[in-house]
């Protein structure tokens, strides 16, 4: 089953995302702070890491850095969830080794559902 | 609404209150800058936050509505983390824990204040003219990815120093600096350590830093001799070969710094500026904060 570790701090955005996933089948986990993000990607190996950039210890920035750098996640895709605007968005991506962003807030669920699909590699 | 609202000492709140209160006034923030309390109680001892004399907002019945803090040192006060929940704004609510901060400081026979606002928050800074806070200039917040390329070590004499060495550098007069980079926050901060470097031509400097698990941050450069920014590229060359693997977050850099190039030059991205205010006559302890004081 495909694996989607999501890294956010907000529990209202948890449970959009969550629910907006539902029906696809995926299996999702869940990290509130970097610390905690970071230990479920070693443990898990997800096939998609969904990675808000405000969160409570280290931001989503670091935290990218230190997933991309390690050698059972360099090839992990990363996701930027963020309300930023789309330049300094596509900054974090490209200065983090991030694979793309999908901005918030997440309205259209089935426009969300197509960008996650479209980040997940096919076995 | 201000009539209905009490304003109580954070003192009396849990610092996971405050967190939670702090984290929900920023919410809907583009740059929200959560804490979780761990990161908020370093944040407290860091900059000399005094609890005492800070204050949450709550309604009659209790609930918290919003909060501000008061960093205390010798005859400065610095006032952080104005926030109040999203749904409750336009009711006079910051202006109330704004104003009743300032009579807190009264007491503390504190004549200066200092504060940040980041730029384009322009319903926070009309609120601190009005309060009679002046512009000082622009802070720059920096960064640079682990993944950025990293440059050759420059040749040169290259010492690490351990903290209490680094301290005693620290402590020199480094000019005016925002509270958040002044001399007392590094003598407060864990993880301290500095780097010496003296190139061939007789340059000369060192790089005072705070090492945290995944981050560096909290830079306090001085070049005794030569150019600043080639003295500070030089400085960057050896620490960033020393922690390759650390991402890189500098706050509250004046725009005016005579390093800055040599951060731009190492790879550091502009993440987001701030507006520094004061109100009152700077203090003599502004300036030449000494670590055996």
């Amino acid at each position: 089953m495909t694996k989607i570790l999501l890294i956010e701090d907000i529990p209202d955005n948890v449970e959009l995302v969550r629910k907006a996933l539902s029906r696809t089948g995926y299996e999702i986990s869940h990290a509130a702070d970097a610390e905690t993000g970071l230990a479920m990607a070693l443990a898990q190996l997800p096939d998609l890491i969904l990675l808000d950039l405000g969160l409570p210890d280290y931001d989503g920035q670091t935290l990218a850095g230190w997933l991309r750098a390690e050698a059972t996640l360099v090839d992990t895709p990363i996701v930027v969830l963020t309300a930023w605007p789309e330049e300094a968005a596509k900054e974090v991506v490209k200065s983090y080794g991030c694979n793309g962003y999908i901005i918030k807030p997440i309205i259209k669920i089935n426009e969300f559902i197509a960008q996650v699909n479209s980040y997940i590699k096919t076995p | 609404m201000t009539n209905a609202i009490k304003l109580i000492p954070a003192s009396q709140f849990s610092i996971e209150q405050l967190a939670a209160i702090y984290n929900q006034t920023r919410v809907d923030y583009m740059v929200p800058m959560p804490m979780n309390a761990a990161r908020l109680a370093e944040y407290i001892a860091t900059y000399d936050v005094k609890l005492e004399n800070s204050l949450v907002a709550t309604t009659q019945d209790g609930e918290m509505l919003g909060v501000i803090m008061l960093g205390v040192r010798k005859d400065r006060a610095w006032i952080t983390r104005l926030g109040v929940l999203p749904n409750t704004r336009r009711g006079g609510i910051g202006r109330a824990l704004f104003a009743g901060l300032i009579e807190q400081a009264g007491p503390l026979s504190i004549n200066f204040h200092m504060l940040e606002v980041i730029k384009n928050n322009v319903p926070a800074h009309q609120l601190f003219l009005k309060f009679g806070f002046r512009e000082i200039g622009e802070l720059l917040v920096l960064r640079r990815s682990p993944l950025t390329q990293p440059q050759d070590p420059v040749v040169a004499d290259a010492q690490r120093l351990d903290r209490s060495d680094a301290l005693v550098l620290v402590g020199h007069d480094r000019g005016t600096q925002p509270w958040t980079n002044q001399s007392e926050s590094l003598f407060n901060a864990n993880e301290v350590s500095g780097l010496l470097l003296t190139l061939a031509d007789g340059s000369r400097g060192w790089l005072v830093y705070q090492r945290q698990k995944f981050l560096l941050t909290r830079f306090a450069f001085k070049t005794e001799v030569g150019d600043p920014a080639k003295v500070a590229y030089a400085l960057l060359s050896h620490l960033h070969n020393q922690y390759p693997r650390l991402d890189t977050q500098i706050e509250n850099i004046q725009i005016n710094d005579p390093h800055l190039p040599a951060l731009y030059e190492m790879g550091y991205i502009e993440s987001f500026r701030r507006i520094e205010m004061w109100r009152g006559i700077p203090p003599a302890s502004l300036k030449g904060i000494k670590k055996t004081e």
